[in-house]
């Protein structure tokens, strides 16, 4: 009992390559802290879809307002790489929910393996990311290295938006397609970032033998995190890539 | 009919022994590391405060520069920037946090039964984000201010050649330090209730942080995505807000007031979450309406995500927005007027006692009244068309803001004062502040109700003639409140250093956050509390010692 | 919420240590590997059919459903990969929550949008209104 505050729970490892885990002092049992935890993580994620919320709902003002610039744009992203994206995030989604599969069970090989593959999958999906942005930069659409040279007044023009092959010519606006693309798909990419990060970390703890069966709440809450990142480029997919 | 609190026999605290949570650790760290709900209160109560003082002070040069039509103290662009300083402090850095982050940390775990908060953690994170923000804010008058109102409009604020970057990243970080606290309020509400705590008999003031909570989770991600949004425009021009670039500048407006609208409610619902507190302790009766008024809060909580369409009616949003928002605002009025009769009715027939925070709880529910039925004023949309950014607005935002607001909190903290430190303030004094604000504060917007509906536009350094008297009045009520405002800093003050002890049980509470030593020991109980009575059930409290038998 | 199987039968760590009935949810469930493997070729399968209805033109309609598609897989990817089936009401109530509210941003903001074209008609019979309209004081007995 741990209601004289001195004495906590301890959660035993289930074998020699674990560790016990400590409930927390101002928790009664492991449930209440299982619990807890995991009702603030899921309030967390219900911030991050109102946050990405915001774009989405940017995103489809505009497309309401300049359709052609949003179909003309979304042709000149490659549909093919998006499906390529889309799969690596998708198969990545598997192997974290294997991941936290295997420390449920206390499989600690197999969530390390699981861990690393998700990470794998994380580093592809930024390489892809990088050469889709390489092109758009090549094409003057999303000229990277204009981003912050501020709006030419006289000229009335946007230094990073050159569209060198002229073909948003006959759109209006056709930057804000590919401001807005460029504000998703990066925010998006800063969450696979962190994602990854975070699952470096289960990585070094899994190793260290601190989650099993009896404890194993982190490798899902990274999960849950890796999920929704997923869960968002799901939407982004079609709406950047395939303009409806 | 009032009889005062029978205090002769009641136990006054014994300095020393046993250790409380103010005394139990010394040393810098251990306040700067705390993971101690109280303690992290205290910090947010010191820092709000302070920030409110610095907010005070610039409402002051507001109002002292009106004092001639063509203003006494600044260039006009100085100007802009002080009332923007006044509204960015005081909503952003004192009005939002002060509630939940000092009396909610503070009291909440009490009234639960509970040892911590949920996550204690993430709730010292909150207030690291809050100082962070603050320390932001404080850099961004060094680096040049800014003069945008606190509503940072496009497209003035992708122009303006001020530091709104700074200002903005500011606020999303205090965004993200309300979302915490919302979030770990809502987990500790739901996961560490004590034994016998049902939803029913949990205290007002939790059930109001919780509908708080709701809103803090759900409405801030909007407010950090719009000025991250605001902040790329600024810097690399992405057209979304701007007008120039075949943006939408009202696109702005709705997530704004998307969240801003519910964030009123962020500040108000806490307030009202006091007063219910307050109102039955020195009435010694039950609430009237206990399960209404908890239900209101949640109904505002959703209703207030519906009506976000009535700041914008001269703003270019259509006609049918415009019918739909302002017919949905009314509906508002109807769980808030629920809540003011409660206590009105809580009241009726009680056995008052007219201690300080009851004083400022009655002059809470007359401001209060005026504040909510001026708005339902402003949401009618044919009349908001004249009055729309007029001081009538302005007035009508104090009333609610710092009458009710503030006022409340005032009142939350002379109530809970002896709870948090041990001591007791000098209650003549507190008594003669009270009615100095009250004084200071109608006296200072009473005027600007008339003006306002008279025309005069907010936010202008300067005025036409007509206005004059009006300004003049209102400069010198703000003056009375300012001193009633200092009158209490001073003796608040003071009574950390004269210590003269408080009761274990100053007004005779029956929630749990009085059941507990005063102040409280490190983990708040010595045993895990049993809750067996419904709440506000003063028929076993002693009046004499204003104890409950121990059972 | 009752006790789920534990289909490789490792027992917790832990007893629930209290009689408090919120406090028995000790049990996890532990989904199987197939059941994810399943999941995982219906979301691809799902990513092929949404390409491959990009390339007709549906009108408006496509955009439903290319967002009835996604909302689909959203589902599987809530449900199964993130467990929301199996887990507490609370938490499901909770990120049902951030849909519901996120779509009262969409509803107000984009149905402003699309009604100000409305606006027009309104102006119209305004504008012939104000026309006619006369301040009362100059109607006065000058
Ligand atoms: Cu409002």
């Amino acid at each position: 009992m741990s209601h004289d505050g001195h004495h906590s729970v301890v959660i035993p490892a289930p074998g020699p390559e674990f560790v016990p885990h400590t409930v927390a002092h101002h928790f009664d049992t492991p449930v209440q802290e299982f619990q807890s935890l995991k009702l603030g993580f899921w309030l967390f994620l219900a911030t991050e879809i109102l946050l990405f919320g915001g774009l989405f709902a940017a995103y489809f003002y505009y497309h309401d307002l300049y359709p052609e610039t949003f179909r003309e744009g979304g042709r000149l992203l490659s549909w093919k790489l998006g499906a390529l994206n889309t799969s690596v995030l998708l198969a990545s989604s598997w192997t974290m929910a294997m991941g936290v599969r295997s420390a449920q069970t206390s499989q600690k090989k197999k969530t390390l393996i699981f861990c690393g593959l998700t990470v794998l999958g994380a580093a592809a999906f930024m390489v892809v990311k990088f050469f889709e942005y390489k092109s758009k930069h090549d094409h003057g659409l999303v000229i990277f290295t204009e981003l912050f040279s501020g709006y030419d007044e006289a000229a009335k023009q946007l230094p990073w938006f050159k569209d060198y092959d002229g073909a948003m010519a006959n759109v209006p606006h056709g930057h804000m397609f590919f401001a807005i693309y460029l504000t998703m798909t990066a925010i998006h990419g800063i969450h696979v970032l962190i994602g990854a990060g975070l699952i470096l970390w289960i990585m070094k703890g899994t190793a260290k033998g601190r989650f099993h069966a009896g404890y194993y709440l982190p490798v899902d809450l990274v999960g849950l995190y890796w999920h929704l990142v997923d869960l968002i480029w799901i939407f982004l997919f079609p709406l950047l890539y395939l303009v409806p | 009919m009032t009889t005062n609190v029978p205090v002769i026999d009641a136990h006054p605290t014994v300095p020393g022994l046993p250790k409380n949570y103010l005394n139990c650790s010394r040393g810098f760290m251990s306040w700067a590391g705390t993971l101690d709900h109280k303690r992290i209160g205290i910090m947010y109560l010191i820092g709000t405060l302070l920030t409110f003082l610095a907010g005070g002070v610039f409402a002051l040069l507001v109002r002292l520069h009106l004092w001639e039509p063509h203003g006494m103290l600044f260039t006009n662009e100085k100007y802009n920037q002080i009332f923007t300083l006044h509204g960015a402090f005081m909503v952003f850095l004192f009005v939002i946090p002060a509630i939940p982050g000092a009396l909610g940390n503070m009291v909440l775990p009490l009234m639960l039964g509970a040892k911590d908060v949920a996550l204690p953690r993430l709730n010292l994170l909150s207030f690291y984000l809050w100082l962070s923000g603050a320390v932001l804010a404080t850099l961004a008058i060094v680096l040049g201010g800014f003069d945008t109102g606190w509503t940072f409009y496009a497209p003035y604020s992708l122009y303006t050649n001020q530091a709104v970057v700074t200002i903005g990243l500011a606020i999303f970080l205090l965004g993200f330090s309300s979302i915490f606290t919302g979030l770990n309020f809502i987990v500790t509400t739901h996961k560490l209730r004590a034994a016998g705590l049902t939803w029913f008999r949990m205290p007002l003031f939790v059930w109001a942080i919780y509908a708080t909570a709701i809103l803090q989770v759900l409405a801030t991600p909007v407010l950090g995505i719009t000025v991250l949004l605001v902040a790329f425009e600024r810097l690399y021009h992405i057209g979304i807000f701007d007008p120039r670039l075949g943006g939408d500048p009202v696109l702005f407006e709705h997530f704004f007031w998307f969240y801003s609208h519910p964030a009123v409610y962020i500040m108000v619902l806490p307030a009202f979450g006091i007063i219910s507190e307050t109102v039955s302790v020195h009435s010694r009766k039950p609430l009237f309406g206990y399960k209404l008024i908890a239900f209101s809060s949640l109904a505002i909580a959703i209703i207030s995500f519906l009506v976000w369409g009535h700041h914008m009616f001269t703003s270019g949003q259509s006609t049918y927005a415009m019918f739909a928002f302002s017919f949905l605002t009314f509906f508002v009025a109807i769980p808030t007027a629920i809540k003011e009769f409660s206590w009105v009715a809580t009241i009726w027939k009680g056995s008052i006692a007219l201690n300080s925070p009851m004083l400022y709880t009655l002059a809470f529910l007359i401001i209060f009244a005026i504040g909510g039925l001026t708005g339902v004023i402003l949401g009618a949309l044919n009349v908001d068309l004249h009055l729309h950014d007029t001081y009538f607005v302005v007035a009508h935002f104090h009333y609610v803001m710092m009458g009710s607001i503030a006022l409340a909190f005032f009142a939350g903290l002379h109530h809970w004062w002896p709870k948090m430190f041990g001591v007791i303030y000098d209650e003549t004094l507190a008594k003669i502040a009270c009615g100095i604000i009250f004084v200071g504060f109608n006296i200072t917007f009473v005027p600007q109700f008339i003006m306002g509906s008279q025309g005069m536009p907010r936010r202008y350094a300067t005025y036409v003639d007509e206005f004059h008297g009006y300004h003049q009045v209102s400069t010198i009520g703000a003056m009375i409140l300012g001193s009633g405002v200092a009158l209490m800093v001073y003796y608040l003050v003071a009574s950390l250093l004269q210590r003269k002890p408080a009761m274990e049980n100053q007004w005779g509470g029956v929630t749990l956050d009085w059941q507990t030593p005063t102040p409280p020991p490190l983990e708040n109980f010595y045993a895990p509390p049993k809750v067996t009575h419904e709440v506000y059930d003063y028929s076993t409290l002693d009046l004499k010692t204003l104890q409950r038998p121990v059972s | 919420m009752a006790a789920h199987t534990h289909n490789d039968g490792h027992a917790h760590g832990h007893a629930d240590h209290h009689g408090h009935g919120e406090l028995q949810m000790g049990h996890h469930h532990v989904s199987s590997t197939a059941m994810f493997t399943n999941v995982l070729m219906v979301l691809l399968v799902l990513t092929i059919v949404t390409v491959a209805v990009s390339r007709f033109d549906f009108g408006g309609a496509n955009m439903l459903i290319a967002m009835g598609i996604a909302s689909v897989k959203a589902s599987f990817v809530i449900l199964f990969f993130m467990h929301l089936k199996w887990d507490t009401a609370i938490n499901k109530i909770t990120f049902l929550c951030s849909f519901v509210f996120l779509s009262l941003l969409f509803i107000f903001t984009l149905a402003d949008q699309a009604t100000r074209r409305l606006d027009h008609d309104i102006h119209v019979v305004k504008t012939k209104v104000d026309k006619q309209w006369v301040h009362p004081s100059t109607l006065s007995g000058k």
